[in-house]
């Protein structure tokens, strides 16, 4: 039996208004696939499983600020005290001179917190996943708007949940196999 | 307003075909003597980098009192090359300039292709190259940590940082169209490869969510950076005494000098590529236009910079300031460098003035030449003509540069066009995914206004 049923819809507008019958239903576990970000179907996920906005910006803050600050430390150590040497007429613990690295460490390390957390949170670096493979799924990178219903989810049930689909005007659905 | 942005409206499918297709389409003979060109100038410029770390750096034309030269003329530039991608990619992003969705890609790309040239520099430029990694503080048993206090350290940062964090923002923006690719890929071979790349890509709504709320995080630290970047390039400068570098407005006047000149070489890319590729109705007139608009007000900031400059100068009452300014610069030895930068960076950039030259492709693209052109002799009379007439007459001397120097500089210019072919070769230099959203957005702007039409894309 299938984890899950897949539904493919011809534009962004069609999928939003899908997912939003589909919530009126009773179904919960819904998730989206598109080839490019639509507000509409953001705006109809809202309140449905994973759609807290992201809090991946404070985690890059919080990485920009550490870096800044251990930069900072380290120029100290290294210019202040380990090595106190006078260049440029300046004396050796000079926090103007720092100003320039400290702030290049914070933009590099919280750019790392960006990039990593989002193939962190996007459960990416991965060869495969449960939809890819499914019939006809290569079109979500390319002209086609996939919804996803878990079979987790309390309101499935194989043949209803299609025959819901259906009726919001799916093109096609899938069950993928369950791999192997 | 007048002009689209995007002529006619491309449906998913047809966009994805097109933009894609520019991978998968064999190159003709063009492209392979293109290649063989470009190829063999980067093979010359790794044999004179051999040269040069074998024999020492007494093959360049470096002297003392002009101990800076080529090798810094040519980092500056390309690294002022480099900050139009990031400016088109990140500040016009943060101003929600529509315009930037076709070009910034390719302008990023280009970006990454001129900080790779600039770097090569000062490393050479150190004499001894295999000591490089005394830059950064790794854990020695020396004891002799690096200096922070000195501009050498800040550049090591501010380029190395620049580098990194164009490239993440790049592949990020690059990843839901690798995974296009994989999905469209014609052999298995390319799937496996693309797949790879794409790192599991699915458009998942979630991924998407937090991709969105990342790009806007890194446009913003990738702003300031490249603000920062080339003020502390500046910085190498105006930190030192010399006659002609000690000038507190050096920051922004090499910001905009950057901007200037990065502007100017994606001109002079995107004229010929969207030619070859046949891509008229996606990088549009308009493109070009504000391309061009852009030219005429960073050129007006570096022709602003020169006057600050001279009114300094004068101002200061400092006879070697005043000498620099007045006499060694338009009269003293490499006088031709400051004629070139005065009618390239002031002189060309005027005729953006008029409309029908900025939408005439011709006019932009040799407009462009000379830009760079004229941006690279500046560079040359702000290192060069300074350095020859510091404060003391017996320091003076005089600079031409070897066959090695300008070997060098043409090595890299084919090194940047090598990577900048193979780029255009193998991955999507339009981002698709942000080509479908406008698409879509604008789709959507016409049916809310019937009667208009194409005319208020803009």
């Amino acid at each position: 039996m299938a984890d899950r049923i897949l539904a493919q819809y011809e534009h962004e507008e069609a999928l939003a208004a899908a997912i939003r019958r589909m919530r009126a239903k009773g179904y919960r576990a819904l998730e989206a696939y598109l080839p490019f970000p639509a507000i509409e179907v953001e705006d109809a996920l809202i309140g449905s499983a994973p759609s807290a906005p992201s809090r991946l910006p404070y985690l890059c803050f919080l990485f920009g600020m550490l870096a800044a600050g251990v930069a900072y430390a380290l120029q100290w150590l290294l210019n202040g005290y380990l090595y106190p040497l006078v260049v440029g007429g300046r004396p050796p613990h000079f926090p103007l001179a720092f100003v320039p690295i400290t702030f290049e460490m914070g933009v590099l390390f919280a750019s790392f917190a960006a990039f990593i957390g989002v193939l962190w949170r996007g459960r990416l670096v991965r060869l495969t996943d449960d939809v890819q493979g499914t019939p006809g799924f290569e079109s979500a990178t390319r002209d086609r708007f996939w919804l996803e219903i878990l079979a987790a989810d309390p309101a499935f049930d194989p043949d209803r949940t299609r025959a819901d689909l259906v009726e919001t005007g799916a093109l096609r659905i899938e069950l993928p196999e369950v791999g192997p | 307003m007048s002009e689209p942005l995007l002529i006619g409206r491309p449906s998913d499918a047809a966009l994805g075909d097109e933009l894609l297709g520019t991978t998968w389409r064999a190159g003709g003979a063009g492209w392979k003597i293109a290649f063989a060109i470009t190829g063999a100038l980067t093979a010359l410029l790794f044999a004179l980098i051999t040269y040069t770390v074998v024999k020492g750096i007494g093959v360049w034309g470096t002297n003392i009192p002009v101990g800076w030269a080529f090798a810094i003329i040519n980092f500056v530039w390309w690294i002022g090359i480099g900050h139009a991608g990031t400016f088109i990619s990140a500040i016009l992003y943060l101003f929600e300039q529509g315009w930037r969705t076709s070009i910034n890609r390719f302008s990023e790309a280009m970006t990454l292709c001129a900080v790779l040239q600039a770097a090569i520099f000062p490393v050479l430029h150190l004499g001894r190259p295999w000591f490089a990694y005394w830059l950064f503080p790794y854990p020695s048993v020396m004891e002799v940590w690096p200096q922070t206090k000195s501009a050498l350290p800040w550049d090591a940062a501010a380029v190395s940082t620049y580098f990194t964090v164009s490239l993440l923002f790049w592949y990020l923006g690059l990843l839901p169209d690798l995974a296009s690719l994989r999905d469209s890929a014609p052999t298995r071979r390319r799937r496996v490869i693309y797949g790879l790349l794409a790192l599991g890509w699915n458009g998942k709504a979630v991924t998407w969510r937090h991709y969105k709320a990342v790009y806007l995080v890194l446009a913003g630290l990738a702003a300031p950076l490249v603000l920062s970047v080339h003020s502390v390039v500046s910085s190498d400068f105006a930190i030192a005494l010399v006659p002609g570098w000690h000038s507190t407005i050096f920051p922004p006047y090499f910001v905009a000098g950057a901007i200037f000149s990065g502007f100017a070489m994606v001109i002079t890319l995107v004229i010929p590529v969207r030619r070859v590729f046949g891509l008229h109705h996606v990088i549009t007139r308009k493109h070009l236009e504000n391309c061009a608009k852009l030219i005429l007000v960073t050129g007006w900031i570096v022709a602003y910079g020169y006057m600050i400059e001279w009114f300094l100068d004068w101002y200061s009452g400092d006879r070697a300031e005043m000498y620099q300014a007045f006499v060694a610069r338009p009269f003293g030895p490499n006088k031709i460098v400051f004629y070139l930068s005065m009618i390239c960076n002031v002189g060309v950039p005027q005729i953006f003035w008029w409309t029908r030259a900025r939408t005439s492709v011709w006019v932009l693209w040799i407009a462009s030449l000379l830009i760079n052109v004229g941006m690279w002799s500046e560079r040359m009379m702000i290192i060069v003509q300074s350095l020859q007439r510091e404060y003391l007459p017996s320091q003076w001397g005089d600079y031409s540069p070897t066959w090695v120097d300008i070997g060098i500089l043409i090595g890299t210019i084919g090194f940047f066009a090598l990577l900048f072919l193979a780029f255009l070769r193998l991955l999507p230099f339009i981002s698709l995914s942000e080509m479908r959203e406008m698409a879509h957005e604008l789709v959507k702007h016409d049916r809310r206004t019937p009667a208009h039409g194409e005319r208020h894309d803009g």
